[in-house]
């Protein structure tokens, strides 16, 4: 049974007393791929942002609970939490020319991220290289300014980054939404890879209902900031019990007519 | 037969500059009702080729003729003329509206600019018309575009578009910024919209998962160039061209049953204008041989209906797919 | 502004107090510079009257800003100069917003050819600093009011041009612009409905900083004899005849030099809740 890695209790996210996301339960383990589904306003991207602890800054307030490895995250000074983000919970996102500063070469932003989490020049070079083989790109990549790459080469990077830190969960914000579609299959291939080999806890949030349920072990579906429903991917899909559920996906476009 | 075509594009070719973003692209589009899908990943040129037929771009070669006649050399009120026959709706309907203007004041304009608008109150009526056939609630006219959602601004931009009865509609993308919910309604929308106006449109799209049921024939572009065309149902279910199997398998399905293993291409889509000797598909392609590094494949005919631009498209069409090798993994868990 | 009645009035500027510090501020002054005649204490004074007995007096009851160096009642004079150095600021800019805006958008919004020969014009303006240009044109038209205004608005153009033709280009790529060129609408209709409107925003808040740059402009002409003479109550004027008894009779150059900073300090604050007002996106308070 592998360990629970990110416990969610009673989360909540409100901005100026209106809630924009609660999620009552849920749970990511060790090896297991756990979907948010929703469409836009559903709450799930201010889930993440909650879990980050990055939700105060946008302006909301948050209660509840979030335990990684049992330690409590909701609460802790900025100090702790800047120790654990990247380091322990590494973050992707949907636009990932975003996450890289246009005026650095990719690997200065690599390798001074990795030093700041306390690793030594010799040290971060050496990891940010066997990261870079871990995602199929050449370490060669890293000399490149991110205008210079493509929107699927700027993602692996950021995943690249992720195992170079070695994190324990990763947390994926419609990663592959903004990329072509034959592209996007890599990327979550690569998932499946960390997943299986490395054993990491990661929670995708899509509003792609076939994404999800192809890549995820788990799912739960966002609606207006509540969770309507949740469980095996599997199950929810082919047997939904809330009317939502039903509705996504009876319009999702099936290849097969 | 070739009453049956509305719009005819030979040959055409478009350039930005050096770069080459269409390079020979053909397609017919017949007389409505008609679908005809035009996909491809970004470089493919597919949205400049929806730019092209509507004379927003220059084309740098090649012919497109609408009903028989030479659209390239429209000038001044023959080129308005074909500006009320093919319309275009854009992928980014955020965007694509004004955001100062009301959105009864937007479609207006089009009246009014076209001549077509009745005298004082008559042209809130046919706005209103234009706002419930495209399924909106003809109370929104007074709205402006930010307090709409995604799909309700993408229905003015349609109903927008059918302000001057086109005969041609161009949907560049029309729903990959959308919710699949408010996907589904737009793609319901087009269907009606087809069947009550015997419309044809070009739906430019790189999610094959929205083609069937809506376009009759597709066309697969890779790097500007035709990698193979033909009747929808048969292209997907036996694909002629390795790019066409890599796209399809790609598509993610909720299905688990549709599921079917997955063919991972290396690399990334390339930026237009860096095309590769011999066939551009060649440095990705799971069946490349040497005569496609060294040849640009022609685009010719594998069977009734359809052309494939590959040198092995006889073979891909019998069943030959890429070898077990560690770049292809199944997608069941 | 459309969607504010009245009745929402009041709750839109209590949400709102710059533009209505500002618009309070501005209004008090048209209409100052409206009923002139009928609030000015000694209205001989704001002519050309002179009581050379009276010179150089400190602010006192019947003399509320005190005297000039020839006598004149200074509250007099600057509530006249309401009708003075704001006017010219007013024509000043209504002359370089039409034509600066009107080139601005037509080099943004065509590029090639019309915007090299358009932008290589107004740079040959913006060359020149502004004061010197005007002082230019001054000196070969005659000395009053109206020569000063077109002196200045010549000088002042080029600046909008600029503003408004990055703005105008930027615009003139959107893709609502192109939506317009595929449905067929006419060139002059995109200008006056689409791009126009989309580009001016910035001009608006400059033209608000503007107004202090005009008046002061205006005064330094008027002090080398090019604009407005003595004894016409301009501001600038007032201010520039009154330096040399700055540190004993301070109130020469204090109130008319109030004057201008409150005038200009006013169109700030109201060009600043403009822009946002403008702004359709902006949640109004209704």
């Amino acid at each position: 049974m592998s360990p629970i890695k990110l416990e969610i209790r009673d989360l909540r996210v409100s901005f100026a007393g209106h809630p924009v996301a609660s999620v009552p339960e849920l749970n990511v383990n060790g090896g297991e791929i756990v979907g948010l589904a929703g469409e836009s306003g559903s709450g799930k991207s201010m889930t993440i942002l909650a879990v980050l602890g990055l939700a105060g800054t946008a302006g909301a307030a948050v209660t509840g609970s979030v335990r990684l490895d049992g330690q409590e995250l909701i609460g802790l000074s900025d100090a702790r939490l800047r120790a654990i983000r990247g380091r322990r919970i590494a973050a992707i996102f949907q636009s990932p020319a975003l996450a890289f500063n246009p005026v650095f070469r990719v690997g200065a932003i690599v390798s001074r991220t990795l030093r700041q989490h306390g690793l030594s020049a010799a040290e971060a070079a050496a990891r940010a290289d066997a990261g870079m083989r871990s995602v199929l790109l050449a370490p060669e990549l890293l000399h490149r300014y991110p205008a210079q790459l493509s929107g699927g080469q700027l993602q692996r990077v950021a995943i690249a980054l992720a195992l170079a830190l070695r994190a324990e969960v990763l947390l994926a914000d419609e990663p592959t939404s903004a990329l072509d579609v034959t592209v996007q299959a890599e990327v979550l291939e690569l998932l499946r890879e960390l997943r299986d080999s490395r054993g990491m806890a990661v929670l995708f949030v899509s509003h792609d209902l076939a994404v999800i349920a192809e890549l995820c072990d788990r799912v739960a579906i966002m609606r207006a900031g509540q969770v309507v429903e949740q469980g095996p991917t599997g199950q929810v899909i082919a047997a939904p019990r809330h009317d939502y559920t039903r509705e996504l996906l009876a319009a999702v476009p099936r290849l097969r007519e | 037969m070739a009453d049956d075509i509305l719009l005819d594009v030979r040959d055409l070719q478009v350039s930005f500059g050096p770069v080459r973003a269409v390079d020979g692209v053909s397609l017919a589009i017949s007389r409505g009702p008609f679908g005809i899908a035009l996909v491809g990943e970004s470089g493919s040129g597919k949205t400049t080729v929806g730019r092209a037929i509507l004379r927003l771009v220059p084309a740098s070669a090649g012919t497109i003729a609408f009903d028989g006649q030479d659209v390239l050399g429209l000038r001044g009120p023959r080129l308005r003329a074909y500006r009320r026959a093919a319309q275009i709706v854009f992928q980014d309907a955020d965007n694509s509206l004004d955001p100062r203007m009301r959105v009864g004041a937007t479609i207006g304009e089009v009246l009014i600019a076209h001549g077509l608008a009745g005298r004082g109150a008559r042209v809130a009526t046919q706005v209103a018309a234009l706002l419930s056939e495209a399924a909106l609630d003809p109370a929104l006219a007074s709205r402006y575009p930010h307090q709409l959602s995604g799909g309700q601004r993408q229905r003015v931009a349609i109903a927008r578009a059918l302000t001057v009865s086109p005969r041609l509609l161009v949907l560049d993308e029309p729903t990959s910024a959308l919710d699949v919910t408010a996907q589904a309604r737009i793609l319901a929308l087009i269907r009606r919209l087809r069947d009550e106006r015997q419309l044809a449109y070009l739906l430019i799209t790189h999610n094959l998962a929205i083609i069937p049921g809506l376009c009759e024939q597709t066309v697969v572009l890779y790097l500007g160039r035709v990698a193979e065309s033909g009747p929808t149902s048969e292209l997907l279910t036996r694909p002629a061209h390795p790019y066409t199997l890599a796209l399809r398998s790609a598509v993610p399905e909720v299905d688990a049953a549709a599921r079917r293993s997955r063919i991972i291409l290396p690399g990334d889509t390339p930026r237009a204008g860096s095309t590769p000797p011999g066939c551009p598909f060649h440095p990705r392609c799971p069946l490349a041989i040497d005569v496609c590094r060294t040849t640009v494949p022609p685009l010719q005919a594998v069977a009734p209906g359809r052309q494939a631009a590959c040198h092995r498209a006889a073979d891909v069409l019998s069943g030959l797919r890429p070898p077990g090798a560690p770049a292809q993994l199944a997608g069941e868990p | 502004m459309s969607g504010i009645g009245v009745s929402g009035s009041g709750r839109f500027l209590r949400a709102n107090p710059l533009i209505a510090t500002g618009g309070v501020i501005a209004l008090l002054i048209v209409l100052i510079a409206v009923f002139a005649p009928l609030v000015i204490p000694y209205p001989a004074d704001a002519g050309a009257a002179t009581h050379p007995e009276m010179a150089l007096q400190a602010p006192s009851a019947q003399h509320l800003f005190g005297t000039d160096q020839v006598g004149r009642d200074l509250f007099s004079r600057v509530l006249a100069g309401a009708r003075v150095s704001p006017v010219v600021a007013l024509f000043v800019l209504l002359i370089s917003c039409a034509v600066g805006i009107s080139l601005g958008v037509l080099a943004g919004y065509f590029g090639g050819i019309t915007d090299e020969v358009i932008m290589r014009i107004t740079d040959i303006f913006l060359a020149f600093p502004p004061l010197l240009l005007a002082l230019a044109f001054a000196t070969v038209l005659p000395a009053n009011l109206t020569s000063l205004t077109i002196a200045i608005a010549i000088s002042w153009w080029p600046w909008y041009t600029r503003l408004v033709r990055g703005q105008a280009a930027s615009v003139a790529g959107r893709p609502y612009v192109e939506a317009c060129r595929a449905l067929g609408i006419p060139s002059w209709r995109i200008l006056l409905r689409h791009v126009l409107p989309n580009s001016i925003t910035p001009v608006i808040v400059q033209v608000s900083l503007d107004v202090g740059g005009v008046i002061l402009t205006a005064s330094a002409l008027s002090f080398l004899g090019l604009g407005a003479q003595d004894p016409t109550p301009d501001w600038g004027l007032m201010v520039a005849e009154g330096q040399n008894y700055f540190t004993t009779q301070w109130w020469l150059v204090t109130f008319p030099g109030l004057a201008i900073l409150v005038t200009a300090l006013a169109f700030n604050l109201l060009g600043d809740g403009l822009r946002d007002v403008l702004d359709p996106r902006r949640v109004l308070i209704r």
